[in-house]
């Protein structure tokens, strides 16, 4: 195999396909490696971990047709250290040169050493609106539960269809997020799939890149999806990402949703959201869900104040409009922050019902999108 | 973290010191019935040995503990030596720390025979302290089958010498028993305390007894009439001060349940090896029970738990897991134990498995905890077995506490445990009848 490209190029499809590559010695003998296809002037670079394959279409200028497997990792760090301009790339059965400028690499391939591929999904894909099913993504993908080993389950993001159309829904059983995207059906009635949320984080990035103007309002570029059994298909075009389905039982949320809110604030999004990360700078270790932010609800607004014995004690009032009982409720601030930066609308509206209760984080006038959040117990 | 201990400010005979007769002795005796009557020495048997314990029979030949060996087999050439079985030792113990906490859990473990008590909780259920020591002493006699003093005073000080009146004793050769138990009531403490000589007191060791000799002062009573200043002068300011208190009668030491522990640990050597993982899993579950509840009563949680066993050829492994969130709990604890057995390479039976949490926390300063949507905290839809199961066998493990606290350890129990018809611990209700 050999062919001649751009490094910018080269460097985009590798890195995009290598994100599918295990770097963590999961995923099988080949899935630290890369597998390239060239096909006339068509290149096709493939990263997979068993879970998850990432497929990247380019155009080079092709001299030879054939395929190769070489390291993901060092292939993606090699190019990207190139300066911008030509690459020439060639490869046989034991090695991949790769030359730019006057700099070459010799590059010792695995011997036997295979990727593996998901079957392809069966069935006439749907259309989705891309640039709407990223931002439900943004908006979801954040609750879903990332360490795989407490509950598998949580690690997706449940698709199901609705009356109206579709709902994105994950949670990590701290807090829960959804929202509904009208009018799109991406599957049929009544039917749902559990999708890992790594897979779809990377839909979101790949829609984002490729639509650098913010919001629905960017031209919507196709999303085909379709789904079998134990596979699902995301294709953008150039990038095609498959993934694994998760299987359920995915928790029955439903039930969590309060049928009413006694306690209701309303404050400025940014004002809250600036404030709260004010106040988390004395929690050293933001992953730590011990040192809570403590709220409390009263007219004057919502008191925020975190103390810890360590670091001090940070305290800011945030103004807004507050209805209910005055109570104070504790919460992990990144976990709220997260789901205060989830919300489009300026004004956020913040609901709790008592100190143990979830509470709920949404944009004000914005029906479509919930995020559920359990408060944190302090001694 | 110490539990809160009496002060000596308020007056009531709240504390009680129990200290087995012989204890080491006394143990291989109850094993080996033959020995009994015969002059027994515990301790090193080879060159630089020393006597840990000796039968009454033996010290009537002048053999006291710590004494060399050498001597003491020179001063009773037909005194039977034993090498000393320590596992034996600690299960005697063990069994004897039920029994103590089925009082109040205010124990604090000395050493392996030896035991303050506090029990200015327990007169409700329990009667006086008087009344508890007598009947402490025949528990640990009934269940035990061995013998131990029990001193009752306001202090430490004063019990543990009270305990130490309670001993039996060598007149003339001769082996008079002893009373079992004293009382010291307060107004007989001065007198009590002033007869000691200095040795008695804590901190008094031989050169400090002959530079107090020196100045003439040989009993507590000698030491409680020189001033405060005298004493500092002559002992320093520390030792001067400390010693001047104790012979006034002011002992400050409380009694602390449970040291600043950093870990807290079970192990159980079995009788024969077991191969059979069940039976071992039923057993592990059994040292983490012990533990959990030591922790509980302690008032402490653990974040790291730790198996180690011993395999039939002696090697020992040890395995951690560290847990989400702190724990008291024994489903808790043995849910992570039996994981971490079955990690274990199977084959060769198992001779000993002990469970050691560490990471303790005082349940107060337990951190926030994030709380979680779904009840059964696995996000499993309810009813699978997930966590509201575990919450379940927390309310089981509270209810079974509660009962034991107060009718005994044994007054309650999992059935696969009653099935084995172990007959450790006491058999019922050590509360008045």
């Amino acid at each position: 195999m050999k062919f001649r490209t751009e490094r910018d190029g080269l460097l985009d499809a590798l890195a995009t396909a290598g994100r599918a590559a295990s770097t963590r010695g999961t995923g099988g003998p080949g899935a630290a490696n890369l597998q390239l296809v060239l096909h006339g002037n068509h290149l096709v670079v493939t990263g997979s971990d068993q879970d998850l394959v990432i497929e990247v279409r380019t155009s080079v200028a092709g001299d030879s047709d054939g395929s190769v497997l070489a390291p993901a990792r060092l292939l993606v760090d090699i190019v990207r250290s190139f300066d911008p301009g030509a690459i020439t790339l060639t490869s046989d059965d034991d090695e991949v040169r790769l030359t730019s400028g006057k700099a070459e690499f010799v590059v010792r391939v695995p011997v036997s050493a295979e990727i593996a591929r998901l079957s392809a999904a069966e069935g006439e894909g749907i259309t989705l609106p891309a640039a709407l099913f990223a931002e439900g993504l943004r908006q979801v993908v954040r609750a879903a539960l990332t360490d795989d080993t407490r509950a598998p389950q949580l690690t997706g993001v449940l698709m199901v269809a609705t009356e109206t159309g579709l709902r994105l829904v994950a949670t990590d059983s701290y807090r829960l997020a959804f929202r509904d995207l009208a009018g799109v059906s991406a599957l049929s009635a009544g039917s749902e799939v559990l999708v890992p949320a790594r897979a779809l984080a990377e839909i979101q990035r790949l829609v984002g890149t490729s639509a650098p103007t913010d919001g629905p309002a960017a031209d919507d570029e196709p999303l085909v999806f379709h789904h079998g059994e134990l596979d699902a298909v995301f294709d953008l075009g150039a990038v095609q990402l498959t993934t694994r389905l998760l299987r359920g039982p995915f928790p029955d949320y439903e039930r969590l949703l309060p049928p009413s809110y006694p306690n209701s604030f309303s404050a400025s999004r940014d004002e809250l959201a600036a404030a709260l990360r004010r106040v988390r700078l004395m929690v050293r270790d933001t992953k730590d869900a011990t040192t809570p932010v403590r709220i409390s609800f009263g007219e004057q607004g919502a008191e925020l104040t975190v103390l810890t014995a360590e670091t001090g004690r940070a305290a800011e009032r945030v103004d807004g409009a507050y209805s209910g009982e005055e109570l104070t409720v504790a919460f992990n601030p990144t976990y709220l922050l997260e789901g205060i930066e989830a919300i489009r609308a300026d004004t956020i509206l913040l609901d709790v019902i008592d100190s143990t209760k979830p509470a709920t984080v949404r944009g004000s006038g914005e029906d479509d999108y919930r995020y559920l959040l359990m408060p944190v117990r302090v001694p | 973290m110490s539990a809160p201990g009496r002060r000596p400010g308020d007056l009531p005979l709240d504390v009680l010191h129990l200290d087995m007769d012989c204890f080491f002795a006394a143990v291989e005796v109850l094993r080996d019935p033959s020995l009994a009557g015969h002059p027994v020495l515990v301790g090193g048997t080879g060159p630089r040995g020393v006597v840990a314990s000796a039968s009454y029979e033996a010290r009537v030949h002048g053999i006291r503990s710590a004494m060399p060996m050498s001597r003491a087999r020179a001063l009773c050439p037909s005194a039977i030596v034993l090498p000393g079985r320590f596992d034996a030792y600690r299960e005697a113990s063990a069994r004897l720390q039920v029994i103590l906490r089925s009082v109040t859990p205010l124990v604090e473990p000395v050493s392996l025979d030896e035991a303050y008590l506090d029990v200015s909780g327990a007169h409700r259920l329990s009667g006086t302290s008087p009344d508890i020591a007598w009947r402490l002493r025949r528990t640990v006699r009934a269940e035990l089958g061995l013998d131990c003093a029990v001193g009752v005073g306001r202090t430490k000080l004063v019990a543990k010498l009270a305990s130490k009146a309670a001993k039996p004793r060598i007149e003339h050769g001769a082996v008079v028993a002893g009373a079992g138990v004293v009382v010291v009531a307060a107004e007989e403490e001065r007198e009590f305390l002033h007869a000691h000589p200095v040795r008695a007191l804590p901190g008094v060791g031989p050169r400090t007894a002959d530079r107090l000799g020196r100045f003439g002062v040989s009993s507590v009573g000698d030491l409680a009439a020189v001033s405060r200043d005298s004493l500092v002068r002559l002992l320093g300011s520390s030792s001067g001060r400390a010693l001047h208190d104790l012979a006034s009668g002011r002992d400050e030491r409380c009694v602390v349940a449970e040291r600043p522990a950093r870990s807290i640990g079970h192990e159980e050597t079995f009788p024969t090896d077991i191969r059979d993982p069940v039976e071992l899993a039923r057993r592990a579950r059994e040292a983490a029970a012990r533990v959990a509840t030591r922790c509980r009563s302690a008032g402490v949680l653990a974040r790291t738990v730790t198996v180690k066993a011993r395999f039939s050829d002696f090697t020992t492994v040890t395995r951690s897991h560290t847990l989400a969130a702190h724990a008291d709990t024994a489903a808790a604890f043995g849910d992570v134990v039996c994981d971490l057995l079955a990690s274990l390479p199977s084959g060769g039976g198992l001779r000993l498995v002990g469970v050691h949490v560490s990471g303790l926390l005082a349940a107060a300063e337990l951190p926030a905890r994030q709380l979680e949507l779904f009840a059964d905290g696995s996000g499993q839809a309810p009813g699978s077995d997930g966590h509201a199961h575990r919450d379940r066998r927390d309310d089981v493990e509270a209810a079974t506490e509660a009962i034991r606290r107060r009718y005994g350890e044994t007054a309650i129990g999992p059935l696969a445990r009653a099935s084995r018809g172990t007959s450790s611990g006491p058999a019922g209700p050590v509360g008045p009848a």
